[in-house]
């Protein structure tokens, strides 16, 4: 009997002890930085403060991303590994990509981003986030679902991403989706900013500018503190808090909408004119509005992906190409045999483009186009030799004859 | 292959054509025009074809590349509605208003235009300037 009154008493303390426990952690890291925002909507963008309070001595970086709006970002891993000197034909897809990721890092981190600025295209996420602390704040994109699919020469010439691999771990789609989340975003201003002052006391405040034209709905805004940081041998150890979730709306009016597909907000007036007046450009000249209209469409916009892009300009073609084959073919001007043989072999190569749209990096794309535009250039102006004039005058003039006998055609054939 | 054509019975080099057709199709597609303006030299130059018979054919060709191309961008869901419903109207008008302006203009000249326009689009897409 006494032994089990002993214990009771024991079990209790024991049970105490242990809700007491975490607690005691936070208390350790310091208490949870408070959280303010100067303002609950943006009108398409614009200024937003976050301010409060964090363990003094603290460095204060600010995670913002959108909350229900996400995006599709994918990568393909052709790059030779320097260590098996093999290519691991790797493909990455999420579609739960934030519509918007940045984290605002202290002010006095300014050098870091310029660092980073100045190494152009070919700047490293990982390494700013690791070189600037931020790390400790980025969270939102590693709760994402990334299906990883072994690709295959042979897989991407019939057009499937290939085999899907198993789930990568934790630690595995962290360090990939930093890389998605620099594909995604590309620059160093679109994912970082120095801009958090923070007081000796510890009160901090940073005001965060949103450009226009992102992604409407709402947005989280996390404040991590890092209240110190110790280096043992290669690993570092970060003691941080978190502070609560404060969201945002950003609102939108028409014509500016938010494309789903392209993750980005767009006035709808601007590719309409473009359009149109590119389209007439492409009557003169004789080429479709394509060749100009997508290299423009993705140097302006630089938030619409190429594959959004080439994707949506290729059927706004269809119709016109339609049209002008009922009109030959009335008039009877199209061999079918020779139109069909060809077409079926260009089937083909329509079938496996669209897959390499998704392969290439928005700076190929460019690349490749440039050359592309080039080459174009070229046979336009072979197009205005002499040579090319006087063959030419001869066979529009045999072409209008043509045309000319084959309404007849028509016309009598419909009387 | 023989080919017949309004009373005119032409050659063509079946092969050749549906090699340059094969490639220029996945180039376009890859990068969403049409492909017309490589088309035609491919089939007159490359095939020794006369005009009258290219211009349709050529179109009948590329339309097949383009519905391809279409239906496996939408797959991919490359695709965007909004954005295709605010420049496929556009597109529209520009076909029906291009072929009036170009009456009135010489081809020689806008040739001449594009030509520099090209190559000045191409070299800002390599960063050269």
């Amino acid at each position: 009997m006494k032994v089990k009154f002993c214990i009771l008493p024991l079990l209790a303390l024991v049970m105490m002890a242990f809700a007491l426990i975490p607690q005691a952690q936070a208390e350790e890291n310091g208490p949870a930085p408070t959280i303010t925002l100067d303002k609950t909507t943006l009108d398409n963008g614009g200024e937003i403060t976050v301010s409060g309070q964090v363990p003094a001595g603290a460095q204060v970086y600010v995670e913002v991303f959108a909350a229900d709006k996400t995006v599709r970002a994918n990568r393909f891993d052709g790059k030779k590994d320097p260590k098996t000197g093999k290519i691991p034909y790797k493909f990455y897809l999420t579609h739960e990509m934030p519509a918007y990721y940045k984290i605002f890092i202290p002010k006095d981190m300014q050098p870091e981003l310029d660092k980073a600025k100045a190494a152009g295209k070919g700047w490293k996420y990982s390494e700013v986030l690791k070189k600037t602390g931020a790390n400790a704040a980025y969270s939102a994109p590693t709760k994402i679902k990334i299906d990883k699919y072994q690709a295959t020469i042979m897989a991407s010439i019939i057009g499937s991403r290939g085999d899907l691999l198993e789930a990568m771990d934790e630690k595995a789609t962290k360090s990939e989706s930093m890389k998605l989340v620099k594909g995604r975003f590309r620059s160093v201003g679109n994912l970082l900013a120095a801009a958090v002052e923070i007081k000796p006391d510890g009160a901090y405040a940073a005001k965060m500018k949103l450009r226009s034209g992102l992604a409407p709905g709402k947005y989280n805004v996390v404040v991590t503190a890092v209240t110190e940081r110790t280096m043992e041998g290669d690993k570092e150890t970060v003691k941080k808090v978190k502070s609560e979730v404060a969201s945002f709306e950003n609102k939108q009016t028409f014509p500016t909408v938010y494309l789903s597909n392209a993750g980005t907000s767009i006035n709808l007036l601007w590719p309409f004119i473009l359009t149109l007046a590119i389209s007439i450009f492409g009557v003169l000249m004789g080429a479709g509005g394509g060749f100009i209209l997508n290299p423009i469409l993705v140097s302006i916009f630089p938030a619409l992906p190429h594959t959004i892009v080439a994707g949506t300009v290729m059927p706004t073609v269809l119709f016109s190409q339609g049209s002008g084959i009922y009109n030959y073919s009335k008039i009877k001007f199209i061999n079918w045999k020779l139109g069909v043989g060809i077409g079926c072999a260009m089937l083909v190569g329509g079938f496996i483009g669209p897959k390499l749209t998704e392969m290439i990096t928005l700076d190929q794309f460019k690349f490749a186009f440039g050359w592309i535009l080039l080459v174009l250039a070229g046979l336009m102006y072979w197009q205005t030799t002499p040579g090319y004039l006087e063959k030419n005058k001869k066979e529009q003039s045999i072409l209008k004859e043509f045309k000319k006998r084959a309404e007849e055609a028509a016309k009598a054939k419909g009387n | 292959m023989k080919v017949d054509f309004w009373g005119h019975e032409f050659e063509v080099n079946m092969w050749l054509g549906c090699l340059g057709g094969f490639l220029i199709a996945i180039m376009s597609s890859m990068f969403g025009f049409g492909g017309g303006p490589f088309m035609v030299p491919l089939m007159t130059v490359a095939l020794g074809l006369p005009m009258y018979i290219v211009v349709g054919s050529s179109l009948l060709a590329i339309f097949f590349n383009t519905a391809m191309g279409t239906m496996r961008h939408m797959q991919f869901g490359n695709f965007d509605l909004l954005l295709f419903l605010s420049m496929f109207p556009a597109a529209l008008l520009g076909g029906y208003f291009g072929p009036q302006i170009a009456k009135r203009l010489s081809p020689l000249v806008v040739k001449r235009v594009a030509c520099v326009g090209l190559i000045l689009l191409g070299l800002k897409l390599l960063d050269l300037y």
